[in-house]
C-alpha cells in the first residue's frame, strides 16, 4: 500500500514540476492582446485572395456561419425569434452551412463555442445575446478576419459590428392600446431582472399608456428568472388580485402568463412573438421581432467582402420602417377606434414626428432625467437604468 | 426521534491510494464503450454519423494544444468545488454548497481587485485577490459551519438553501455598487487590471490557477493521509460516537473542515475571475460547484482520483459544445451523452468498501 | 386580502415541491437519498403535458406523469441498490440526465395548449369567508395531495408496511429475521418516490402553469430533498415546509407591487432565507421545551 501511495505522489510531483516548466512558456496577458492566437486553426490560405480584392475582404470565404444562443429556440421568445433568422440564412446561402448552438452561457465558456466555429470554417458568426458580447470582442481580436454580428451590443471593433431592433417603438404603441383598453387602470409587466433592454420596454409601455391615459400605471414585478413558468403564474396571479386588467411580460417563455391571463379574463399584450391563438378573448397587441430578412442581408453584405464601411459596420438599429420589429395584429376585442388611435400613433413614429421618449421625461421619484426638448440617443435609451414616473416597482439595488 | 441511516453514500472510508480492483480490461472497455454504443444509435436515428462526429469531439479535446487547454481550464474550477465536497464528507459532512461558496469567493476577489488591488503589482496584487476569494468562501462555508454547530442545523439543508442565496447575493453587487459604469448600466462588474491577470499558457487559455488547483488537491490528500489532523477527521467521519469518545471536539472539527472547504470553493471563484473571466458576471461560475459536488461523488471523496473525475467531467463539457455543433442537435443531446457516460462509470464498477 | 392572496399562493405554489418531498421523504425513510428528484419532477411534467396532449385527459396525464417520474427512478433504484453505486453521484447524474432528456423530447410540446385541471370550488365549504377561497379553490391535484399527507402518515406510523419500509432505512437486521428483503422494500419505495415526484411535476405543468417549457422545475425538485431534512421525515412537516417554500414565493411577488423601495434580489431570496429561518425556529424548539415527548407523539410510537 505505501509503496503504492509514494509512487503516486512522486508521480504528482513530477507532473507539477512539468507544469512549472511550462509556465516558463507562458505569459501574461497584456494590454490589449487577449490570449495568443489558437494554436491549430488551419488556417486555410484562401487562394483566390491575390486574384480578387474583394474575396479577401474580411467575412468572405467562410464555409459556414455561426449563431449562438443563450437559450433554446424552442423557448417562444427572443432565441426563438433568433433562430427563425438563422433558419432564414441556411435557406438563402445553401452553400453555408449554419452552424449552431444553444444555452451557451454569457462567460468565457462563449469564447471556445465561437473559437470552435472558426474551426468549422464559419468566417461570419452572430453572437445573439447581450452578454455575448465581450466574449465576442476577445475573439474577433484573435480573427480578425471574420465577421461578428452582435445583437444588442453597445461596443464594436474594426471586425464586429452589432445590430438590433427598436422593440420599444412597438412596445410604446403597444401601451397605448393598453392605456385605452384598461378598466381599472393598472396594468401588469412580469420582468426578470432589472437590465437595460428590460426597463427600457417597461418604460416605453407606461410612456404609451399615460399619453393616452394619465392615469393608467404600469405595475412591474421582477422574477429573477428568464423562464420560471411557475414564478410567471404566481406574477401573473398576483397582479391579477391587485387588479390589473392587463398583463404583458418581458420573459424568454411567454405561454404561462398570457394562458394565466386569459383563464383571469384578464387581457394581453405579448412580447417576442404573435401569441394571439392562445389568448382568443384577451388578446389586444404584440412586439415582435422580424430577423429573417435582415440577418440575410447581413450575411449577404459580408460573404460579398462589404462588411467594412456598410451600415453594420457599426451599431445598426432596425426599427418599425425598416420592418425589423413589428407589431401584430390586433385581437378580436380590440375596438376600431383604439386601432385607428394606434395606426395613427404608428404613422406618427414612423416618420418621426413622435419620440416615445421626447423630454420631459421624469422618472419614479419626480427627477427629470430627459429635459424638455431633448431627444435621447440609441446610446442613452439602451442603458436605461431608471424607472419612469407612473411605474409601481423597484430597481435600487 | 432516529434520523433513518442510509446505505452508504461514500462519505465514509479509507484514505488509501487509488483503490482500484483490476477487473477484467474487457469490462472496463465496456463500461467505457456502452454509453456511445448506446448514444451512437441516438445519433443514427437523428441522421447523424457517430463515427465522424466522435471523431470530431476527440479532436476537439485532444486534437491539439489548444483542445486540451480547453479542457484542463474547464476542469480546474471542478476539482476546486469538489475538494471542497470531499474534504467535509471524509469528516462525514454533506456540503452542497461549493456553489454559493464559489460564487462568494467570485465576489469578495473581484471586490478586492476593483477596489483596492487596481494598481498593485501582480506579485502582490494576485496573492492578495486569492486570500480574498479564499476569505470569501470560507466565510460563506462558516455560515454553514455556524448554523451546523450552533443551530444544530443539517449542513446539506442550509448549503443548498445558501447556494440560492449566494446567487442573488452577486446579482445584488453586479447590479448595484460592484456596476461597470462603463458596461452601459448592464449588470457586469468593471473588468479586473491586467496585472491580476493570471499568467496562461502559450497557445492556449490555460492559466496556472490550474497548477494552484492540482497542488491544492495533492495539500488535501497529504493532509488527509499522512497527518495527525486527518486521522482525526477521518475517524471522525466513521464513526463519530468513537471520535466523542476518543475526547475529540466534535463541533469544533466540524466548524474548520466547512470552514476549509469554503475557501477551497472561493479559490475556484477567484481563479475563475483572475484566470479566465475577468470581470464579475451573474452567471460567473454557475453550476461548476454541482459539478464539482458530482466529481468528489465519482470519485468517492478521494482528493488525487477527484483530478481524474474532474478532468473526465472537463472533457465531457468540451467535447458536449463540439457534438452540438457538429450533429446540429439542441444543446440537451450534450447533457444526455454526459448522463449516460456517467451513470454507465457509476453502475460498472463495484461498491467500494466501507 | 393581501394575506389570503398569499396564502391561496402558497397553496398553488407549493402543491408540486410538496409532493416532491413526499416522495423524497419515502425513500429516505426507506433509506436511499435520490437527488435525482428534480429529474423525476421534470419527467412527470414532460410525461402529463404530452399524455394530456394526446389523449386530453389530464387524469390520463397525471398518471403518465408518475410513471414517468418513477421510470427515472427506477435508474437510480437501480444503480444504487442493485449495483452499489454513490448514491450522491446517482442522484445527480439523474438530475442533468432527467434535464437533457426532457429538453431534448419535450421540444415539440412547448407550443401545444392543453386544458390541464382548472380550480374546483368546493361548494358550501369554499363559501367560507377568508378560508373559502384560500383552501377550498383548488384543482383536484392539490386536494387529493392535501389527502395523501395523513394517508402516507398512516401507512408510514400505523401499519405492518410501514414498519417494514422503515425498518429498511433503521434496522435491516429486522427484516432480514422476518425473512423479507430489504432490498425489494428500497426498491419499491424510491419507485413510489419517484412516482410521487412524477405527480408533482405533474401538478406543476397541467394545473399549476398549464405549459410545458424545458427545465421548467427550476430547481423545485432540488428544494424538496432539502424540505425531507427540514421535516425531520414527517410527511405533516414536509407539506408545512412545502406551504411555507410556496408562500415565501408568493410573498416576494406581492411585496414588489407595494413599492416599499426594497431591492427584488432581497425579494428573490426571501423563500430560502425564510425557510432557513423556520428551521432554526423549530430545530431550537425541539431542543429546548419539547424534545422527544413531542416528536414522538407527532411520529407514532413508531416514529423512531
Amino acid at each position: 500500500m505505501d509503496k503504492r501511495l509514494g509512487k503516486i505522489s512522486k508521480a504528482m510531483m513530477y507532473g507539477v514540476l512539468a507544469m512549472l516548466l511550462l509556465i516558463t512558456g507562458c505569459s501574461q496577458p497584456s494590454g490589449n492582446s487577449g490570449p495568443a492566437e489558437s494554436a491549430g486553426s488551419n488556417g486555410e490560405p484562401s487562394a483566390s485572395a491575390y486574384t480578387d480584392a474583394v474575396a479577401g475582404a474580411i467575412g468572405t470565404g467562410g464555409k459556414a456561419v455561426g449563431f449562438i444562443f443563450v437559450g433554446t429556440k424552442d423557448d417562444y421568445g427572443y432565441n426563438q425569434a433568433a433562430y427563425q433568422g438563422s433558419v432564414a440564412v441556411e435557406k438563402a446561402f445553401p452553400n453555408l452551412k449554419v452552424l449552431r448552438a444553444e444555452n451557451v452561457p454569457e462567460t468565457a465558456e462563449a469564447e471556445r463555442v465561437m473559437e470552435q466555429m472558426i474551426k468549422d470554417g464559419a468566417k461570419i458568426i452572430f453572437p445573439t445575446s447581450y452578454g455575448h458580447l465581450d466574449p465576442a470582442l476577445n475573439v474577433a481580436k484573435r480573427h480578425p478576419d471574420v465577421v461578428f454580428f452582435h445583437q444588442g451590443g453597445l461596443k464594436t471593433a474594426e471586425n464586429l459590428g452589432t445590430y438590433f431592433g427598436t422593440i420599444w417603438e412597438p412596445v410604446y404603441l403597444a401601451g397605448v392600446a393598453a392605456g385605452k383598453m384598461t378598466k381599472t387602470n393598472k396594468l401588469g409587466y412580469i420582468v426578470s431582472v432589472p437590465i437595460p433592454q428590460v426597463l427600457l420596454n417597461v418604460n416605453a409601455f407606461e410612456q404609451g399608456a399615460k399619453s393616452v391615459n394619465p392615469k393608467a400605471t404600469t405595475t412591474v414585478v421582477f422574477t429573477g428568472s428568464w423562464c420560471d413558468p411557475g414564478q410567471q403564474a404566481n406574477a401573473a396571479n398576483s397582479l391579477i388580485d391587485g387588479g390589473a386588467d392587463v398583463l404583458t411580460q418581458h420573459q424568454d417563455c411567454t405561454k404561462t402568463v398570457i394562458e394565466t391571463a386569459e383563464r383571469n379574463n384578464v387581457m394581453t399584450v405579448g412580447y417576442h412573438a404573435d401569441a394571439s391563438a392562445l389568448a382568443p378573448n384577451g388578446w389586444i397587441t404584440g412586439s415582435v421581432w422580424n430577423w429573417p430578412d435582415l440577418f440575410v442581408d447581413m450575411v449577404k453584405t459580408a460573404e460579398e467582402g462589404k462588411f467594412k464601411g456598410s451600415i453594420y459596420d457599426g451599431k445598426y438599429r432596425g426599427t418599425l420602417k425598416d420592418n425589423v420589429v413589428q407589431l401584430t395584429d390586433f385581437g378580436k376585442n380590440v375596438p376600431d377606434d383604439v386601432k385607428a388611435l394606434v395606426e395613427e400613433t404608428k404613422t406618427k413614429l414612423i416618420n418621426g414626428e413622435l419620440h416615445p421618449f421626447a423630454g420631459p421625461v421624469k422618472d419614479q421619484n419626480g427627477k427629470v432625467r430627459y429635459k424638455e426638448g431633448e431627444n435621447p440617443t440609441i446610446e442613452q435609451l439602451e442603458s436605461m437604468d431608471f424607472l419612469v414616473e407612473g411605474v409601481i416597482g423597484t430597481i435600487k439595488s | 426521534m432516529k434520523q433513518p441511516t442510509f446505505v452508504p453514500v461514500g462519505v465514509s472510508g479509507g484514505i488509501g491510494p487509488f483503490r482500484s480492483n483490476w477487473k477484467p480490461l474487457f469490462k472496463q472497455l465496456l463500461v467505457w464503450l456502452s454509453p456511445f454504443v448506446v448514444f451512437g444509435v441516438f445519433l443514427l436515428f437523428y441522421h447523424v454519423n457517430p463515427l465522424r462526429l466522435y471523431g470530431s469531439m476527440v479532436q476537439s479535446t485532444f486534437g491539439d494544444l489548444y483542445g486540451l487547454g480547453e479542457v484542463l481550464l474547464k476542469a480546474t474550477p471542478f476539482i476546486l468545488t469538489g475538494l471542497a465536497a470531499a474534504l467535509p464528507a471524509k469528516a462525514g459532512l454533506v456540503n452542497v454548497g461549493g456553489e454559493g461558496q464559489l460564487a462568494i469567493g467570485a465576489l469578495f476577489a473581484t471586490g478586492s481587485a476593483v477596489f483596492l488591488l487596481e494598481r498593485f503589482p501582480a506579485w502582490l496584487g494576485i496573492p492578495i485577490m486569492l486570500l480574498a476569494g479564499a476569505l470569501g468562501g470560507a466565510l460563506w462555508g462558516m455560515l454553514i459551519a455556524a448554523l451546523k454547530v450552533k443551530g444544530r442545523l443539517n449542513e446539506t439543508i442550509t448549503s443548498v438553501l445558501l447556494n440560492y442565496v449566494a446567487g442573488y447575493t452577486v446579482a445584488f453587487f453586479v447590479h448595484g455598487i460592484l456596476k461597470d459604469p462603463e458596461s452601459f448600466n448592464w449588470p457586469y462588474s468593471p473588468e479586473i487590471a491586467w496585472t491580476l491577470r493570471l499568467p496562461i499558457f502559450d497557445g492556449t487559455r490555460l492559466h496556472v490557477g490550474f497548477i494552484i488547483a492540482i497542488v491544492l488537491a495533492i495539500v488535501v490528500w497529504y493532509v488527509l493521509a499522512k497527518t495527525r489532523l486527518g486521522f482525526r477527521i477521518r475517524v471522525l467521519g466513521s464513526n463519530r460516537h468513537a471520535a466523542e469518545r476518543a475526547g475529540m471536539n466534535v463541533n469544533r472539527t466540524y466548524f474548520w473542515v466547512l470552514v476549509a472547504a469554503g475557501a477551497l470553493a472561493g479559490i475556484a471563484g477567484m481563479i475563475e475571475i483572475s484566470g479566465i473571466e475577468g470581470r464579475l458576471r451573474p452567471t460567473t461560475g454557475v453550476n461548476y460547484g454541482y459539478f464539482g459536488f458530482l466529481a468528489a461523488m465519482l470519485a468517492w471523496n478521494h482528493p488525487l482520483k477527484l483530478l481524474g473525475t474532474s478532468f473526465l467531467l472537463g472533457m465531457i463539457s468540451v467535447a458536449g459544445n463540439t457534438l452540438e455543433i457538429g450533429s446540429g442537435l439542441p444543446a440537451s443531446s450534450a447533457t444526455i451523452l454526459m448522463g449516460l457516460v456517467l451513470l454507465f462509470i457509476l453502475g460498472g464498477r463495484r461498491r467500494a468498501k466501507r | 386580502m393581501i394575506t389570503a392572496d398569499i396564502l391561496t399562493g402558497a397553496i398553488r405554489s407549493g402543491t408540486s415541491v410538496m409532493l416532491a418531498s413526499q416522495g423524497e421523504l419515502l425513500s429516505e425513510r426507506a433509506g436511499v437519498i435520490n437527488l435525482g428528484t428534480e429529474g423525476s419532477v421534470l419527467a412527470g411534467a414532460l410525461g402529463a403535458f404530452a399524455t394530456t396532449v394526446w389523449t386530453g385527459s389530464p387524469w390520463l396525464g397525471a398518471l403518465a406523469g408518475g410513471v414517468c417520474g418513477l421510470l427515472l427512478s427506477a435508474i437510480h433504484a437501480f444503480l444504487v441498490i442493485s449495483r452499489g453505486a454513490n448514491q450522491l453521484a446517482t442522484g445527480l447524474t439523474i438530475m442533468f440526465l432527467g434535464i437533457g432528456a426532457t429538453s431534448f423530447l419535450g421540444r415539440d410540446f412547448v407550443s401545444e395548449q392543453i386544458v390541464g385541471f382548472n380550480p374546483v370550488a368546493i361548494p358550501v365549504l369554499s363559501d367560507i369567508p377568508f378560508l373559502g377561497d384560500i383552501l377550498f379553490n383548488h384543482d383536484p391535484l392539490t386536494y387529493l395531495s392535501v389527502l395523501l399527507v395523513p394517508c402516507l402518515w398512516y401507512v408510514l406510523f400505523r401499519t405492518r408496511i410501514g414498519v417494514i419500509l422503515r425498518s429498511a432505512g433503521e434496522r435491516e437486521e429486522v427484516l432480514f429475521a422476518s425473512g423479507i428483503n430489504p432490498k425489494l422494500v428500497r426498491y419499491l419505495a424510491v419507485l413510489a418516490g419517484g412516482f410521487l415526484a412524477g405527480v408533482g411535476g405533474a401538478q406543476l405543468s397541467l394545473a399549476f402553469t398549464h405549459s410545458w417549457v424545458e427545465n421548467m422545475a427550476q430547481g423545485r425538485g432540488v428544494v424538496a430533498v432539502a424540505l425531507v431534512i427540514f421535516a425531520s421525515w414527517l410527511p405533516s412537516r414536509a407539506m408545512l415546509g412545502a406551504y411555507l417554500f410556496g408562500a415565501a414565493q408568493a410573498l416576494q411577488l406581492t411585496v414588489q407591487q407595494q413599492g416599499l423601495g426594497i431591492s427584488p434580489f432581497f425579494l428573490f431570496m426571501v423563500p430560502y432565507v425564510l425557510t432557513l429561518v423556520a428551521l432554526l425556529i423549530v430545530e431550537r424548539r425541539k431542543h429546548s421545551n419539547t424534545p422527544e415527548a413531542l416528536s414522538r407523539v407527532l411520529a407514532g410510537e413508531g416514529g423512531g
